[in-house]
């Protein structure tokens, strides 16, 4: 089997932090080669090496035995090597065609350039050209479609067959399953396989262990940015794999259940903001974890920040230990201890382009105020240093931005800055979505941890499992109200979906 | 006064620091740079005239101005809004101040209440700024050209286009008297200038200005309050430019409509070249400073060297031009990292 692609040693730095250490990587034609590992671990770093966007500090790439330097994206896609990323880089407005031609550089490969003597695009051949390259790679669209009207997954095949026009031999994929549906993967998995046949290496980088396990001939972890192993799927487990991944076992993926619950903290009764949501009524015990479920658009989010004072209530009561609150906006809710922590962490949570020192503190600003309302510099250093150790942020400094942190690191940073507001009540919305295995576990174990310490948690989330796995109680919305209140051993997958669909 | 821009100073230790603040740092030093050579030069081409107590005190005045309005304007666009009303405003209030005052004028309110009432028009036109854009939620260009037409109409209006003259010797004193050979406003603009720096890095009503720019939503779900601190942007941005019309009346000797006209091009040139960005969540008031003096030095080479007072504009335009593009040129440079 030919090792078309081999890697040794490889090192690289992004100001002053180490990303890769000594990274040792092959891939082999014919082979479908998966990369795993956490996020920050150095997966997409490694590969954009290799694809020519970086230049490593140390070591060497070889391809095709030799040793190779890119000094850009199209030298390294001349010579075969294709990197198809998560954020797909097609121009909407250009026909398919016009798309995957888009780069007119001769390729001593394949012909490129489409034009006629006078320089002007030779249309006929552009058209008749692509509909082969489809066909040769299994791709059943028109060429002259525009872009804008495909689906993302269709999108998606067309940056395939680009790369492929390249004459790609490795074919790098990064994350290509997140925005797809079942079929959509299926689809993909296919043309993916007929290419392998083709004789081309694939590297696929993913999240989703099982579609690992499934179509990958081999498996490489990385964490840390150190290669931990390199091992045939049909020789491992997932369980090892996560192993591998954040280096200890994952016993259970959830924390244990509440041990005891004591009387009633929060409730909600008759909340009313037509038309996202109507009647909705639950109570929330010390020490439990309330989860909220419900497909998307059933109205969690929209009661979530109504009860925050972000929007207006038409009507209803929030009692909070006993006694009626109005909340009238989100200053307001901060004072009675009620928090939210949003949805979508980059443009509602967080200040991307400060330091994670100021965001940490950003709901806070109150508790590290003098009398004479200037901050105490000092008190919020120890504050933000605190979470940083407490959540594990990965690089362990509180002085570097923001939006330099991976998404885990981010998330974890969101939940440290309402831990920081000292909450009575945490509506976590979404808490860990675009987080990696051993990240989620971490976050999960916090949000036990704090409602054991007697905050109240309401948990709303996507991933069935995962409120399943964290929620002592179950509310499923259905349509902007409350249709069922499930406890413990009554929520199942099919309670649920009984009451969230219908 | 301190140097470091950005919501908390730098403890200067860890090697992964802030790139926007690593930038902005090196502005200041180039800032810093820049007036030192082109006041090289000048000395040089004015054979010496350009250190001539007189010249370095003229200086020093055309920069105080701008320097207040300017100030003002780096808090509204760390807010991320921008103020094009400040020359009006400094127009209106000068004019409400000396109207007061003015012994051929039926007011007689006396200087303690001429101030008063000019600064209380700087500052309401601050706060229908301020109310515009924070509660109506209009896009701040739009509410503060339109407080520019109007502010400027009213002062031509109440004066019917003359001049105000006959204002009391005691008013002219804050103005035209001097310590050290410095007049007063000189001073004041300074003491403001360090003041205004420490409280908006540290005082946490202003500092949360940075949130508020850099992500407005965020900002409220964090339960600051948005609205207000933007609308006292505004009104802080009145009351400095209403304090600029009181310090050009009084040194001037009268009041005049056209007074502050153009002013808000160099006050958003020396917000912009001093570290504020149209965008929002970021400013320096030491760079504001800073360039606001070059502005001045190179104003005042201008007159020195006896340039066509018609290419005045035209060379204010262009320092606002290059300070523009010099933005673009960073925010171009830190996307790409």
């Amino acid at each position: 089997m030919e090792t078309i692609l081999r890697v040794e040693d490889i090192c690289k730095s992004f100001a002053g932090n180490q990303v890769l250490h000594d990274v040792d990587f092959s891939a082999e034609v014919e082979r479908i080669h998966a990369l795993v590992g956490e996020n920050g671990a150095g997966k997409t770093t490694l590969m954009n090496i290799i694809g020519g966007i970086h230049q490593p500090d140390e070591g060497t790439v070889y391809f095709r035995g030799e040793p190779v330097s890119f000094a850009n994206p199209l030298h390294a896609m001349n010579r075969g090597i294709s990197i198809v990323h998560q954020e797909l880089s097609l121009v909407p407005n250009l026909s398919v065609a016009q798309n995957v031609f888009i780069s007119g550089q001769t390729n001593e490969m394949v012909p490129r350039q489409k034009v006629n003597r006078f320089g002007f695009i030779n249309w006929k051949e552009l058209y008749a050209d692509t509909r082969d390259l489809f066909d040769h790679v299994g791709i059943d669209i028109e060429p002259t479609t525009m872009v804008s009207k495909l689906s993302v997954s269709m999108q998606q095949l067309v940056e395939i067959a680009k790369a492929i026009s390249f004459n790609a031999r490795v074919l790098i994929l990064d994350e290509p399953t997140s925005a797809l549906s079942e079929k959509e993967i299926d689809r993909l998995f296919g043309v993916i396989r007929e290419l392998t046949r083709k004789g081309v290496a694939i590297i696929f980088i993913s999240h989703k262990l099982d579609e690992v396990l499934t179509i990958a001939d081999q498996i490489s972890v990385l964490r840390d940015g150190r290669m931990v192993d390199t091992v045939r799927t049909e020789e491992t487990s997932r369980d090892e794999i996560i192993q591998m991944m954040v280096g200890r076992h994952i016993e259970d993926m959830y924390p244990s259940k509440s041990s005891g619950v004591g009387d009633v903290l929060f409730s909600v009764e008759g909340l009313s903001r037509r038309p996202y949501f109507h009647d909705v009524s639950f109570t929330l015990r010390r020490g439990e974890i309330l989860g909220l479920a419900g497909l998307v658009g059933s109205g969690r989010t929209e009661a979530a920040r109504a009860i925050f004072g972000a929007d207006a209530l038409d009507a209803g009561k929030i009692m909070l230990d006993g006694k009626g609150i109005q909340i009238k906006s989100p200053t307001n809710a901060i004072q009675h201890g009620i928090c939210y922590l949003t949805e979508d962490r980059k443009t509602l949570g967080l200040f991307l382009k400060m330091l994670v020192r100021d965001n940490i503190v950003s709901a806070a600003l109150n508790r590290f105020t003098s009398q004479l309302g200037f901050l105490r510099r000092r008190a919020i250093q120890d504050e933000s240093m605190h979470y940083v150790d407490y959540m594990q942020i990965r690089p362990p400094t509180d002085e570097v931005e923001m939006i330099s942190l991976s998404g885990g690191n981010q998330q974890k940073s969101l939940l440290a800055k309402w831990l920081s507001a000292k909450p009575k009540v945490l509506i976590a919305d979404e808490p860990t979505r675009g987080v990696d295995v051993g990240a989620k576990a971490k976050l999960h174990t916090d949000l036990r941890k704090m409602a054991e310490e007697g905050i109240g948690v309401i948990l709303i989330s996507s991933e069935l499992p995962e409120i399943l796995g964290l929620s002592d109680r179950v509310v499923v919305f259905r349509e902007g109200t409350v249709a069922a209140l499930l406890e413990g051993d009554q929520a199942t997958q099919e309670e649920v979906m009984k009451y969230a669909t219908r | 006064m301190t140097k470091t821009p950005g919501a908390y100073g730098a403890s200067g230790r860890q090697a992964a620091t802030d790139l926007l603040r690593k930038v902005l740092g090196a502005r200041t030093t180039t800032l810093f740079l820049t007036i030192l050579v082109v006041s090289v030069m000048l000395t040089i081409a004015s054979g010496g005239s350009f250190l001539s107590s007189r010249n370095l005190v003229s200086v020093l005045m055309g920069m105080t101005y701008d320097l207040l309005m300017a100030m003002g304007m780096t808090l509204v666009l760390i807010l991320g809004g921008i103020d094009l009303s400040v020359g009006s405003v400094l127009g209106l209030s000068g004019v409400a101040i000396t109207m007061m005052m003015s012994k051929h004028q039926p007011y007689h309110v006396g200087i303690p209440g001429a101030i008063a009432v000019g600064l209380a028009v700087a500052a309401v036109c601050g706060a229908v700024n301020g109310l515009g854009v924070a509660k109506l939620k209009i896009a701040p260009f739009i509410v503060t050209l339109s407080m520019m037409a109007v502010a400027r109409g009213l002062g031509t209006v109440w004066t019917s286009g003359w001049y105000i003259s006959g204002l009391p010797d005691a008013y002219l004193v804050i103005g035209q008297g001097t310590f050290l050979g410095v007049p007063y406003p000189v001073y004041i603009a300074l003491i403001i200038l360090a003041v205004f720096s420490i409280v908006l890095q540290r005082w946490k009503p202003l500092t949360q200005a940075f949130y508020i720019g850099h992500n407005p939503e965020a900002a409220g779900l964090s339960g600051m309050r948005v609205a207000l601190v933007t609308g006292a942007g505004y009104v802080i941005s009145g009351l400095l430019s209403g304090l600029a019309g009181l310090f050009m009346t009084s040194r001037l000797a009268m009041g005049f409509f056209q007074f502050g006209v153009g002013a808000e091009l160099n006050a958003i040139a020396a917000a912009v070249i001093g570290g504020a960005s149209f965008v929002g969540g970021s400013g320096s008031l030491v760079g504001t400073f800073l360039a606001a003096l070059l502005i001045a030095v190179i104003n005042n080479g201008f007159v020195l060297l006896r340039g066509d007072p018609n290419y005045k504009t035209l060379v204010q335009g262009l320092i606002v031009f290059v300070a523009i593009a010099v933005d673009a040129y960073r925010r171009r440079k830190e996307i790409r990292e």
